[in-house]
């Protein structure tokens, strides 16, 4: 198959048994790869009502057709799972060059299955594929373990790696890979952890097929010229996400606080521009990447040599928990990384301690003596060790802050930021409304990267609730995890403004099948719906009212900042939801309708 | 006395296809942006000749200014 490893890869662990199947035609013509075959072997394939953390769950790491290739940005991974975190549908992507090397090794996916009687890592060298004892490796940081597998191995070799929040099974754990970019989201890295496989180690030499050779190196030079001459390459590489912090303080959407308010007093001291002088040495990008993203930094003050921060994790754990000190912000993003929590999470979970803290729901008796104000820098790098490693207070925070909100009680529920159980990324949403619906309706929890309005919202005025913002939203939706599905970086696109039609004549060119953009919607779609089914599937009472957004946001208006005073009412959220359920053809409780399910060729796989 | 004002592509959008703009010198970058009818909200970086400005800096004649908006997020 054009553009196709063209093998799927199972590992089931509790026998030990490999093997190998084609990847299926049908199923690479209908959800295409990446975030797609993840959905689609989670849906098949997990039994209803399975446990998370149990044997039935699975571990489904996919590539897509531009993966490996030279296309701009093609070195993205999907990881699918049934969430720890949320009991839902949980995809992360992760950027670097593992998924080049596992289409390299011919594979388009690889299902972990069953769960190890001892840790375990996954070596793959082309055709050689073993189980192999990880004794040694377990207990330890991911950066030293991914070191020593670069030296046992060698540098073409690449690693995925948990730390000891995966092996400990932080319901928010991650999955580390080339010293510094993660599948942060939903906890795959604990279903890593405890399935007991510390690594997958992987490389390959084989070609990847592709239908048209000179029609597809054509299409891809003429990416990337596009992409060198994109206006605004040289200001995207020299700050990357970092260029958002500054605005995001200024239009009140940089979480602050626990996302009490939106602007932070003591911003400036994060923004780009003083983090790239005070701190960043390099660059770094992932495979093919013409546009480095990735920033390298060195605190003198931490002795931190660590990649990032990038802005979710400066918004998560600077100005959510009141720290205004850029290198404090590059030291927590290391002990994160090193002990493989996603920092969005961890920052979430944090700050609602600290607020719980100030508010005196938490004393020191309740925080192992940890003087939890916000800003205190000491105790935050403790607390990202102590949630690691589940000890003490740190137990209760590696639950994430629906579970431990519900545990205490006492109103801390409504400041527990979060939608479904997956804590909010770094954009406070008090009044955007395109944004909040964004959030609210994300397929995974309350995370950004479906559909990121925003600027929609601030262009076509905040606090708007009207149809053509809904379909913004969900046009975002069905179309930006595209690029997850494709295993391919959407930043190109949306940040130097690619005309997107060359990444079709590169496509058409790779697998040999034309397809227009709205046939890719039409796939995102389809998935975005099969998801929705997923979490339907697998909670009993599944509803609109798992769509509702933290109430911080419908009750409480920041006190200070750009939004002072400002929130939704939840009238107008519920007038959202109707308009969002309408528009996707879904039931007035948020689920897809037998017509809809049937109009996406998804009856059969849903029955 | 004029000027160009180039603009993100990520703001065709909102701005019929266009991305590069003719525009009068002797205003701000944050005037400038309302005549254009773009939200300077939406602005994340003005830079001009290389260097990072503030909206507020005046266009002088041929300057070359360029305004960057955030699309994708982090």
């Amino acid at each position: 198959m054009n553009g196709y490893g063209g093998k799927i890869l199972r590992v089931n662990l509790t026998t030990g048994k490999i093997a190998k199947e084609q990847t299926p035609v049908d199923i690479a013509r209908d959800f295409i790869g990446g975030r797609g075959f993840g959905a689609y072997f989670l849906y098949k394939e997990v039994p209803q009502g399975a446990d998370p953390l149990g044997p039935e769950n699975k571990l489904i790491v996919s590539s897509g057709p531009m993966s490996g290739l030279m296309i701009p940005g093609a070195g993205k991974c999907d990881f699918t799972t049934k969430s720890p975190l949320t009991g839902g549908y949980a995809s992360a992507s992760m950027g670097g060059h593992f998924t080049a090397e596992m289409k390299y090794a011919g594979l388009d996916s690889i299902i972990l299955e069953g769960i190890s009687s001892k840790p375990v890592y996954l070596f793959i060298d082309n055709d050689r594929v073993e189980l192999r004892d990880a004794s040694e490796f377990w207990g330890q940081g991911t950066i030293a373990v991914e070191k020593q597998f670069k030296e046992k191995f060698g540098e073409d070799f690449q690693i995925a790696v948990i730390g000891p929040g995966g092996e400990n099974v932080v319901s928010y754990a991650c999955i580390n890979h080339d010293f510094g970019r993660q599948a942060g989201r939903g906890g795959v890295g604990a279903v890593m952890g405890v399935k007991k496989v510390k690594a997958i180690v992987i490389h390959g030499t084989k070609s990847i097929p592709v239908a048209d050779s000179q029609a597809y190196r054509n299409a891809g030079k003429a990416l990337y010229k596009a992409c060198k001459d994109a206006s605004f390459l040289e200001e995207w590489t020299r700050y990357g996400t970092t260029v958002v912090t500054s605005w995001c303080d200024e239009v009140g959407a940089l979480p602050t606080r626990n996302f009490s308010a939106g602007s932070f007093e003591d911003g400036k001291n994060l923004y780009g521009p003083v983090m790239r002088e005070k701190i960043v040495i390099t660059d770094k990008g992932c495979f093919g990447c013409p546009s480095p993203c990735g920033k390298y930094s060195r605190s003198k003050k931490y002795g931190s040599y660590v990649e990032g921060p990038e802005y979710e994790t400066i918004g998560l754990l600077g100005s959510n928990l009141g720290i205004s000190d850029i290198e404090a912000v590059a030291q927590a993003n290391l002990l994160a990384d090193d002990a493989g929590i996603d920092t969005i999470s961890a920052g979430n979970a944090i700050g609602w301690a600290m607020e719980c803290y100030e508010k005196g729901i938490f004393t020191k008796d309740d925080t192992d003596g940890l003087d939890l104000k916000f800003g205190n820098i000491e105790a935050t790098f403790e607390l990202i060790g102590k949630i690691s490693r589940k000890e003490g207070f740190g137990a209760f925070l590696a639950e994430g802050v629906k579970k431990a909100s519900q545990k205490i009680g006492k109103g801390t529920e409504k400041f527990a930021i979060h939608v479904k159980g997956m804590e909010q990324s770094a954009y406070a949403t008090h009044n955007a409304t395109a944004m909040l619906l964004a959030y609210m309706t994300c397929d995974v929890g309350a995370h950004h990267n479906r559909s990121w309005a925003i600027t929609y919202d601030i262009q076509v005025g905040r606090d708007l609730v009207v149809p053509e913002k809904v379909a913004r939203v969900i046009w975002l939706q069905n179309f930006r995890p595209m690029f997850d599905v494709l295993g391919g970086c959407r930043l190109q696109w949306v940040e130097l403004g690619i005309d997107r039609d060359l990444y079709i004549t590169a496509l058409d060119a790779i697998t040999g099948i034309h397809r227009d953009w709205n046939d890719y919607e039409k796939v995102g779609e389809r998935i975005w719906n099969l998801t929705r089914m997923f979490w339907a599937r697998e909670n009993d009472g599944f509803s609109r009212s798992w769509d509702l957004p933290a109430p911080r946001f419908y009750e409480e208006a920041p006190e200070s900042g750009a939004t002072k005073g400002q929130i939704t009412k939840i009238e107008d959220v519920h007038r959202l939801l109707d308009m969002y359920y309408e528009q996707r053809g879904w039931s007035n409780d948020g689920l897809p309708t037998s017509e809809r399910l049937a109009e996406l060729n998804l009856s059969e796989l849903v029955a | 006395m004029t000027a160009t004002i180039r603009t993100s592509s990520a703001l065709r959008d909102f701005l019929d296809g266009k991305d590069e703009f003719e525009v009068e010198a002797g205003h701000t970058v944050r005037e400038t942006l309302l005549s254009l009818n773009i939200k300077p909200e939406l602005i994340a970086l003005v830079i001009v000749a290389g260097e990072q400005r503030s909206k507020d800096y005046v266009i002088q004649e041929k300057d070359e200014v360029k305004v960057m908006a955030i699309i994708g997020g982090g």
